[in-house]
């Protein structure tokens, strides 16, 4: 192609610029392909491209203003030249496609990079969501197992809570049990109380005077009396009206009140006792309103039983305090 | 020199341009011309006959022309074959980047992602 090159410059050299100029004048053909180059060279795009063959063109139209040579020569002339343009057409065509096919090569590359990295991506997030799918799978079974676990402990609780309520509720029946039994004993012990205090009232209600050695007198037996006790009991002291009237139906005689008791025991503490009570009714009775200048009270112990003393009968006979309206 | 000598007649030796023109055609044909550019290679080939028929008849003038327009027609049927070929594999790259692009259309993966931890 240089070779070429050199062939058409020298030939424009030996024609000569002037005959050139004065040919192109009324030359169809050159002007046609004179007008093809400068389109060519035009092109936004492919002016640019193929200079060589544009040059190598370029030479082939100008040497159509050689009109040496004669017809003939002339011919292969213009069938250079056209072939010339064609060929510088043609390659700036070509080198425009290569130029586009070089563009999209990149643009290939760069996708494919693209798709890569996003393959690499997905396969990132896959990764992931199996790495956390299999991270809530154990959550989800260390969840079930504490689930598990706290359900046992609360049935165990539930258990303990039931043996709890149940023992609970037998102590409480127990203690209802104690205290029922309390109460009943207290109900008892209520009830022995008022009947002995009804017996003892009874009893006192039903004094009767009875001739002694020294006068009338009237017997109070030992129930009036605490066991082993010098006071009175509460309900005698209320029940002593009998006793009270008796003293009084002659106001003109003195009192002797003798305390007595059984044989069992130490006769001193005997004496000191059955004095003592025998002072308790005497006090009784001064409350009641006797005249303390009257009544003489006397300790007696064991010393005049009434009955025998070999038996509880007559032991509980011989335990009493006589009140004596003395004749004299 | 040639086209000044050539009008002096056929009695110099011939550096005729014949070898040329012949490894031109055969480049042209290895350039794939018999496909995208049959009319100019059989041009020519046409040529490249006829400048080895005038060369033997002596017409050194002639079978330098013939020889020449063989080489244009060879040069133009390669370049020819050049411009096929590129457009071809324009075209075949152009829909593979469609399909690409739609297939990267069609993924949603994007880079927004690649932040979250």
């Amino acid at each position: 192609m240089t070779r070429a090159a050199h062939w058409v410059a020298l030939g424009l050299l030996a024609a000569g610029a002037v005959t050139a100029a004065h040919a192109a004048k009324h030359d169809l053909d050159y002007e046609r392909l004179r007008a093809s180059l400068n389109e060519l060279e035009a092109d936004p795009v492919l002016g640019n491209l193929a200079p060589a063959e544009r040059a190598l063109a370029e030479q082939a139209v100008q040497a159509l203003a050689n009109d040496s040579g004669g017809k003939q020569m002339r011919a292969y002339r213009l069938y250079m030249a056209e072939r010339r343009v064609d060929i510088a057409y043609a390659a700036a065509q070509a080198a425009d496609q290569e130029h586009r096919l070089e563009a999209l090569d990149h643009e290939h590359d760069r996708m494919l990079v693209e798709a890569s990295r996003r393959d690499a991506e997905q396969a990132r997030l896959e990764a992931e969501k199996q790495r956390i799918q299999s991270l809530a799978q154990a959550e989800e079974a260390e969840r079930l197992r504490a689930e598990a676990e706290a359900a046992r402990a609360q049935s165990e609780q539930d258990a303990q809570a039931a043996e709890a309520a149940r023992a609970q509720a037998a102590q409480t029946k127990r203690i209802a049990d104690a205290q029922a039994k309390e109460a009943e004993l207290a109900r008892k012990e209520a009830e022995l109380a008022e009947a002995a205090a009804a017996d003892l009232r009874g009893r006192l209600q039903n004094l009767r005077p009875t001739r002694g050695a020294e006068g009338m007198q009237m017997t109070l037996d030992d129930i009036a009396f605490a066991p082993g006790q010098a006071a009175l009991r509460p309900e005698a002291k209320a029940s002593l009206g009998k006793l009270v009237g008796f003293v009084n139906q002659d106001r003109s005689k003195p009192i002797r009140i003798e305390g007595h008791t059984d044989s069992r025991g130490n006769p001193n503490a005997n004496q000191l006792l059955s004095q003592k009570r025998a002072d308790s009714v005497r006090d009784a009775l001064i409350a009641a309103g006797v005249a303390p200048s009257r009544i003489t009270s006397i300790g007696m112990g064991a010393s005049r039983p009434v009955a025998s003393n070999d038996s509880e009968e007559g032991r509980a006979k011989n335990r009493r305090v006589d009140v004596i309206l003395e004749d004299h | 020199m040639l086209l000044v000598t050539a009008g002096c007649g056929p009695t110099k030796p011939p550096p005729l341009g014949i070898d040329d023109a012949a490894r031109a055609l055969d480049a042209a044909r290895n350039a794939g011309a018999a496909t995208y550019a049959p009319l100019e290679l059989r041009n020519a080939e046409e040529r490249l006959s006829q400048a080895r028929a005038t060369a033997d008849k002596h017409d050194y003038a002639a079978a330098q022309q013939f020889a020449d327009e063989a080489r244009v027609n060879s040069e133009l049927a390669a370049v020819k074959a050049r411009l096929g070929k590129a457009r071809e594999k324009v075209e075949a790259r152009t829909r593979e980047n469609a399909q690409l692009r739609q297939d990267l259309a069609n993924n949603p993966a994007t880079a927004t992602e690649t932040s979250q931890p």
